[in-house]
């Protein structure tokens, strides 16, 4: 450590004599230029003049000064614009300092002017305590790449594909089956427009083959993800298709060659009693089968085919021997590729709640092959025009009497508590396109609420006035079999009509609701991706959607939270553009990022289980390492290491130790307590300064300490305030749920009441730590708080350690 | 956690580890020699080896407050080495090792101030001195100081690693061996040059509080340290020097911390019963209240066993200031003694501090029993280097000594480094101590045998009754010191019947071991020097006088074949010029 | 004079390897129990050091006198700034005592 020869140039703005009229101006300025560090205490009434650059230049040039402390109110532009003329005198912007008496309330009327320049004395003895120790920085910059990774190749992941590759941008679209398209592929229509599904993806579809900036990875998954925001290195490993990309022509032989019957779907119903052309029909269509070797699902993209080779005979090689073009690769083996990203965009999508678990209700899942979920609803309605084998023997113009019972499983405690918002217009949907195709096909809804938000409200209209469709106002109580019809028998009891009703059908569709798919249950495990209670990545953040709680990596559509398609792709594209900033080649990071003292470390790992960000990483002596690129500089780690071995640049321990230090303790006078208060920039900063806007009758007792989470707030620096005879310690964060950095209000909350209970067993009042939430206009609640706090420590008496003499040399 | 533990000896792995200088402890010397052989030469390779943590190893783990030994203006490293001789009855100290450490001793305390070891100070910005040689610190956080410091100059630090063997090359050392407490490993460190600083041996006698419910380390030492520094040299048949010599001293009677400084600084004059000055009363002739520091260490206990007990140091007069600053000087080193005072509701102006004998321990840095070293601290073994108290011949050293002493050594093994390389590495010698090591731990669960807490009660109990312990006042005679020897061969004999149930056991049986071997040389010393010189420290009941013919330093070597133990001598020679027996 | 620890207060560190406490302690004394708490494994071979209580970062660890040595209860609690430190002590007779000093300075 060097020894310290600090030079500092103090400014006091008194524009318009405000501080002149407080506080005994010249007491100040005669003080302070008698301090050992100061060289230079100017009063200046204009702070816009070019003399004062000149004087500053100069003393910069002539090594008189190399920090420069300004004391006075500002507002932040002024600061914005001082920093900006200082710039060209070569002053390392961090070497400013900025006290700022007005915000700490040195206005405020009322005070008597001896107290006001007590207080303002120790508010600049604080500032220059850190001055002293502030320390030239520069920004980093680190390197980065302008490839990014999509994980999820349906409709959210390709139209952000095509968003980036629009701005240069190169993109690797990993997905796990063996075609492109995700869900949405499989759907009949879009509502509100009922426009086909497969021609907006076709559309993406095509821009996104046509450009050489994009990679696509079917039948892939990510192994691992390694690297830093900008840098990653993300291991992706492909299974074989057993067919050459390139080759295969899709001309179908080896479909017809092959021996091997697969059969779609695991709910088919055995053994069929009721052999009705309906029955036998769907259950056929359900029961609908593909051969081992077929083509991409769900879009034929890529065009090759692919082989399930796990269900393929020993030895049989009937498709390798009828492919015209030699495109079948018996021999292939699973690839992997490392691709180095800058940024990593999840849009893994859902599945569909698995109705089978629905059994109390009793709606016949499973049970009855005329009862399908609405996802299979979109199968069927899509088969016949989609040129999938339609239905054997059966088509839609069979169906009579339609049943859609919705809610199922959804908005109920045994099974998802949350409503997956899309499946009442998705209904809708399916009734409006059905009347089109079966014009007198009668349609009867069981529903609990139709939420039909904004504009879907016009959807929920016409389908009201469609004739042949009727609402019913409660869940089904009973569905059983009509006798030998092969129908079904529903009975509910409705609440509009107040009494049972009771309807025949050929059909009930049950629309079950949206959970997190496979993948994105994969890649949360890969990625150590946090999840909310339902398993989506939901931001911790309102007001911050696109964000996850790792940095780099950003989540869009479905796999955030159920929403429609059109909403899927404004989410992903809102992900997209917050990637793109680690896609610019390199990153650019704040030099006031966290470093760690290794000669103090004993590897308790605290800062790691710790950071609301996973923004450390064991290096290869067991010492936590920090990604500069995932770091968001909350200072969590600072605040929770129990050997005070980490510390934020321009933020560091030091110094918030050095201004404690300086407070006197009893500057207001013996007998009035004195509050230490440290508060978070983010709420409860901006609540005091909006309370000094107000015009508030901030108490004078309190001189706060800004930090950027409360979380950064260590034990230490609190013990150090209590010993030095500070009566109260006032730690303000945010409420749980609403700080920037996840959990450091929760983290400072335990941990000061941990300390505080350690003043308990010193005798010590434990009230004297005290934690509060305060959000940005809490500005008459943090008067009030500290008014009855400060009631509170005139009952318990002065801080014992006020009396305690420290043995000092 | 418990950790699965091993089956057989195939399951341990062995780590190898190849370094310049291995530094064996890493307490105050230890740390020191480390920061020394880096700002030698910050490429040279440096490992510490340390069975705790080095932040809180050894005997300054709960901190230090006051530096026993730093020359003030106007003195001389010969003046101190004056004091020092004049402390231990005109010695024989071994003088050259004294003058190297007393003029190296300054530095050390300056490099601890400059690393932000906060030192008392006068108005002045003087130190200030509580005595004629201490001076005041606060120092709570010294061991983490010197810790951080060893870490930043990049010494290679492996904690948790208990050493139980030298690794040699015919005669020289390479190295050392041991095991991990934690992970379980075999460790063999193959050094160029090896510098043991263990500290000195605690626990071979009963502690007079050991009996009673977790009071077993009622001890000033730290009992953590057991003379595992002598023990591996004394195997490979280093000659030990004034292994008789033990440091007894005047501690607070019960809790066992220090007090005789505090004695000297606060000039509170030890007292008995009747409020007796006993040195003025009695010992007036070889200085009263400045009397060596033996005598201070035996009065009491005369006092007592001539039934004009109980003793204290008499705090009657102290101001209220004073005994604050009193109870600040404990917090620094003993903090519980403030606690204990508590715990009584006592006022020492009003009940003053009682005090007794302590239990004896063999540490050369405050007396002078260990390794006999050359100047460059080598000692007889080729390669293999001491300080601090693992050194013998010099005594007060205390930290700023031990502190000095650390880098000497350093200075020492760099030299000797220079000049040779690392041999082969002896996979038989290697093989027959893992074996060794693992042993009790690898007995299965059929074993009937000794555990180690067992062996350590037998052994102090024996130590204490027959080889001069508190509850002998410290005399012994030559038919209890053959008693000893023959017992302790028995126990020594008996190892072969130590069980570990896990590593922290098996940790406790080597200290076990490790305290034998060192308990019998200690014993045997005490049996050669026929004389009384040191009384409290080293009391032949039946040679109560000091006879001339023992003014030598009375030295050992244990033999590797046969186990046999030859005592014998070497002269004394006077460096620096003075009266013996005065300061 | 062993430790005690409040096993409601104490959350093993969280740490995969060794709490804090097991870590300083000089008689490698501490371990973390079945329960993920701290606990002393050898009562009787404390050295009263007190490197576990300073460094516990939830204090949740207390030494105290045996009873061989002095009545119940007296206190003796150290609070860790970050250059300072505090000592309260409180003795039997429910009399309070407070220390402060300085234990680091500034490293040139």
């Amino acid at each position: 450590m060097k020894k310290l020869n600090p030079k500092v140039g103090v400014f006091i703005w008194d524009q318009g004599g405000w501080l002149a009229r407080a506080i005994d101006l010249d007491a100040l300025v005669k003080k302070f230029t008698k301090a050992k560090v100061v060289v230079r205490c100017e009063v200046l009434n204009d702070l816009w003049s070019t003399a004062l650059l000149d004087l500053i230049k100069k003393d910069l040039e002539a090594g008189q000064v190399d920090r420069v402390m300004w004391v006075g109110r500002f507002t932040s532009y002024q600061i914005k614009c001082i920093k900006g003329e200082l710039a060209s005198t070569g002053l390392n912007p961090y070497l400013h300092e900025w006290c700022d008496l007005e915000e700490q309330g040195i206005c405020v009327e009322g005070i008597e002017p001896g107290v006001q320049t007590c207080k303002a004395m120790t508010l600049i003895q604080m500032a220059l305590a850190r001055t002293r120790l502030l320390e030239p920085l520069e920004p980093m910059e680190l390197p980065g790449s302008n490839a990014v990774l999509i994980i999820g190749a349906g409709v959210a992941g390709l139209h952000a594909a095509l968003s980036f590759v629009e701005l240069g941008k190169r993109v690797y679209l990993v997905e796990k089956q063996s075609g492109v398209g995700g869900k949405v592929a499989l759907l009949s229509r879009f509502y509100p427009r009922l426009c086909d599904p497969r021609c907006g993806l076709e559309f993406v579809l095509h821009k996104l083959s046509e450009s050489d900036l994009v990679g696509f990875y079917t039948l892939s998954n990510l192994i691992s993800l390694d690297g830093s925001p900008g840098n990653f290195q993300a291991r992706v490993q492909k299974q074989p298709r057993y067919v050459n990309e390139v080759r295969c022509n899709t001309c179908g032989a080896c479909v017809d060659a092959c021996p091997v019957e697969l059969s779609w779907s695991s709910g088919v119903i055995q053994n069929l009693t009721h052999k009705t052309k309906i029955l036998k029909g769907v259950n056929g269509f359900l029961q609908s089968t593909r051969k081992a070797i077929h083509p991409s699902i769900p879009m034929a993209f890529p065009s090759a085919f692919l082989i399930e080779k796990e269900h393929c005979p020993p030895e049989c090689r009937e498709c390798e021997k009828v492919c015209p073009t030699q495109a079948v690769e018996l021999n292939q083996s699973p690839l992997e590729e490392i691709l180095r990203v800058g940024a990593v965009l999840i849009t893994t999508g859902w599945d569909p709640y698995p109705l089978s678990k629905v059994v109390e209700k009793d709606f016949g899942y499973g049970l009855y092959p005329n009862v399908i979920s609405n996802f299979e609803m979109e199968q069927l309605l899509g088969s016949e025009t989609q040129g999938q084998s339609p239905p054997s023997g059966f088509s839609l113009s069979d169906l009579k009497e339609v049943g859609f019972i919705q809610c199922v499983g959804s908005r109920d405690l045994k099974h998802l508590k949350y409503c997956s918002s899309v499946c009442c217009s998705a209904t809708l949907k399916q009734v409006l396109y059905l009347k089109e195709q079966v014009p007198d096909v009668n349609c009867y809804i069981f529903y609990q609420d139709i939420r039909s938000p904004g504009f879907d409200e016009d959807l929920y209209l016409r389908v009201r006035l469609l004739d042949g469709v009727v609402f019913f106002r409660d869940l089904p109580t009973t569905v059983g079999p009509e006798g030998d019809t092969g129908k079904l028998n529903i009975i509910a009891n409705d609440i509009v009509l107040g009494r049972n009703v009771e309807v025949s059908l050929d059909l009930l569709v049950l629309a079950g609701g949206m959970i997190p798919s496979e993948g994105s249950q994969e890649v949360a495990r890969v990625l150590n991706l946090p999840q909310n209670q339902y398993g989506f990545f939901e931001s911790h953040l309102q007001c911050h959607p696109e964000e996850s709680q790792r940095t780099g990596i950003y989540v869009g559509g479905c796999a955030r939270e159920p929403m429609n398609v059109a909403q899927s792709i404004e989410s992903s594209h809102r992900a997209a553009m917050k990637a793109l900033k680690y896609l610019e080649g390199t990153v650019q990071v704040e030099p006031t990022y966290p470093v760690l003292d290794k000669t103090k470390c004993d590897q308790c790992k605290r800062c790691m289980e710790e950071c609301p960000f996973s923004s450390f990483v064991f290096d290869e002596k067991g010492f936590p390492s920090l990604d500069l690129a995932k770091c968001r500089q909350c200072g969590n780690c600072m605040g929770v290491c129990p050997l005070v071995a980490i510390s934020l640049r321009h933020n560091t321990i030091k110094q918030m130790a050095a201004q404690v230090a300086a407070i006197n303790s009893s500057f207001i006078g013996s007998n009035e307590p004195v509050i230490l208060a440290f508060l978070c920039e983010n709420g409860a900063y901006k609540a005091a300064q909006f309370a000094v806007e107000l015009g508030l009758s901030i108490p004078p007792n309190v001189i706060f300490i800004k930090v950027p989470c409360a979380g950064a707030v260590n034990n230490a620096l609190i013990a150090d305030a209590v010993s030095s005879g500070i009566d109260g310690v006032l730690i303000a964060g945010c409420k749980d749920g609403q700080c920037q950095y996840v959990w450091g209000n929760q983290l400072v909350r335990k941990r000061s009441s941990d300390l505080s209970d350690k003043l308990k067993m010193m005798m010590i009042e434990p009230e004297r730590i005290r934690f509060e939430d305060l959000e940005i206009r809490d500005a008459g609640k943090y008067v009030d708080i500290l008014t009855s706090y400060i009631e509170d420590l005139r009952a318990m008496g002065p801080n014992p350690f006020k009396f305690i003499k420290q043995f000092l040399f | 956690m418990a950790k699965k533990l091993p089956d057989n000896i195939d399951e341990i792995q062995t780590e190898v580890i190849e370094t310049d200088l291995l530094i064996v402890g890493g307490g105050n010397a230890g740390c020191f020699s480390a920061i020394e052989g880096k700002k030698i030469n910050p490429d040279l390779k440096v490992t510490i080896m340390e069975k705790a943590h080095i932040s809180r190893s050894g005997a300054t783990a709960a901190g230090m407050d006051a530096i026993n030994t730093y020359i003030p203006e106007g003195k001389t490293p010969e003046d101190l080495v004056r004091w020092s001789r004049s402390q231990v009855g005109g010695g024989p100290i071994r003088e050259d090792l004294a003058l190297s450490n007393a003029k190296e001793l300054n530095q050390a305390v300056d490099d601890l101030e400059a690393w932000g070891l906060p030192i008392v100070k006068n108005e002045d910005g003087t130190f200030k001195y509580r005595g004629a040689w201490d001076i005041s610190i606060h120092g709570e956080q010294l061991k983490p100081i010197m810790a951080e410091k060893a870490i930043e100059v990049g010494a290679e630090v492996y904690n948790r690693v208990v050493a139980t063997s030298l690794l040699m090359d015919g005669e020289r050392c390479v190295g050392a061996m041991g095991f991990g407490v934690k992970d379980g490993k075999f460790y063999v460190f193959r050094a160029k040059a090896v510098i043991i600083s263990t500290g000195g041996a605690c626990g071979l006698y009963k502690s007079y509080t050991s009996d009673a419910t977790n009071s077993h380390h009622q001890t000033w030492m730290c009992p953590f340290n057991v003379g595992t520094g002598y023990a591996v040299g004394i195997r490979q048949e280093a000659e030990m020097t004034s292994m008789e010599q033990r440091w007894v001293a005047t501690r607070t009677k019960d809790h066992c911390g220090p007090v005789d400084t505090i004695s000297v600084g606060y000039k509170s004059a030890i007292i008995n019963a009747k409020g007796d000055r006993i040195l003025q009363k009695h010992y007036a002739h070889l200085g009263g209240d400045k009397a060596p520091r033996y005598i201070r260490a035996n009065a009491p206990m005369e006092e007592w066993l001539a039934g004009r007990g109980p003793t204290f140091v008499d705090t009657t007069h102290l101001s209220p200031e004073e005994v604050k600053e009193l109870k600040i000087d404990y917090l620094n080193e003993r903090p519980t003694f403030v606690l204990f005072l508590a715990s009584r509701g006592q006022d020492i102006t009003k009940d003053p501090i009682e005090i007794y004998g302590s239990d004896p321990y063999i540490v050369g840095g405050h007396t002078q029993s260990g390794y006999w070293v050359d100047l460059e601290r080598m000692t007889t073994i080729p390669g293999l280097f001491a300080a601090g108290e693992t050194a013998g011949g010099s005594p007060n050293k205390f930290v700023g000594g031990c502190a000095a002493e650390g880098k000497l050594a350093t200075r020492g093994a760099i030299n000797y480094i220079s000049s040779v390389s690392l041999p082969e590495l002896d996979s038989k010698q290697v093989g027959q101590e893992k074996e060794r090591v693992f042993a009790p731990l690898l007995r299965g669960p059929e074993f009937d045998g000794v555990s180690p807490l067992e062996m350590e009660e037998r052994m102090q109990r024996l130590m204490d009754e027959y080889a001069g312990g508190t509850s002998q006042f410290y005399r012994t005679n030559e038919e209890r010191l053959d008693y000893a020897l023959k017992h302790l061969k028995m126990l020594q004999s008996q190892v072969i019947y130590l069980y570990a149930k896990d590593l922290h056991d098996l940790m406790n049986a080597h200290e076990v071991i490790d305290r034998l071997d060192v308990a019998e040389v200690l014993t045997h010393h005490l049996k050669f020097r026929k004389e009384t010189r040191w009384q409290g420290w080293q009391t032949r009941s039946d040679y109560p006088e000091i006879n001339p013919e023992f003014d030598c330093f009375v030295e050992s070597r244990r033999n590797k074949e046969t186990g046999e133990i030859e005592a014998f001598t070497r002269p004394y020679e006077q460096i620096v010029s003075g009266d013996r027996y005065k300061p | 004079m062993p430790p005690r620890i409040d096993i409601e207060k104490c959350d093993g560190c969280k740490a995969q390897e060794e709490p804090l406490c097991e870590q300083v302690c000089p008689g490698g004394l501490m371990s973390l129990g079945e329960n993920m708490k701290a606990y002393c494994r050898q009562l009787r071979d404390c050295w009263d050091c007190m490197a576990c209580v300073k460094i516990c970062p939830v204090g949740a660890i207390e030494t105290r006198v045996p009873y061989q040595l002095g009545y119940h209860v007296a206190k003796l609690i150290p609070m860790m700034g970050t250059d300072t430190v505090t000592w309260t002590c409180q003795d039997i007779n429910g009399k309070v005592e407070r220390f402060k000093y300085r234990n680091r300075n500034d490293a040139e």
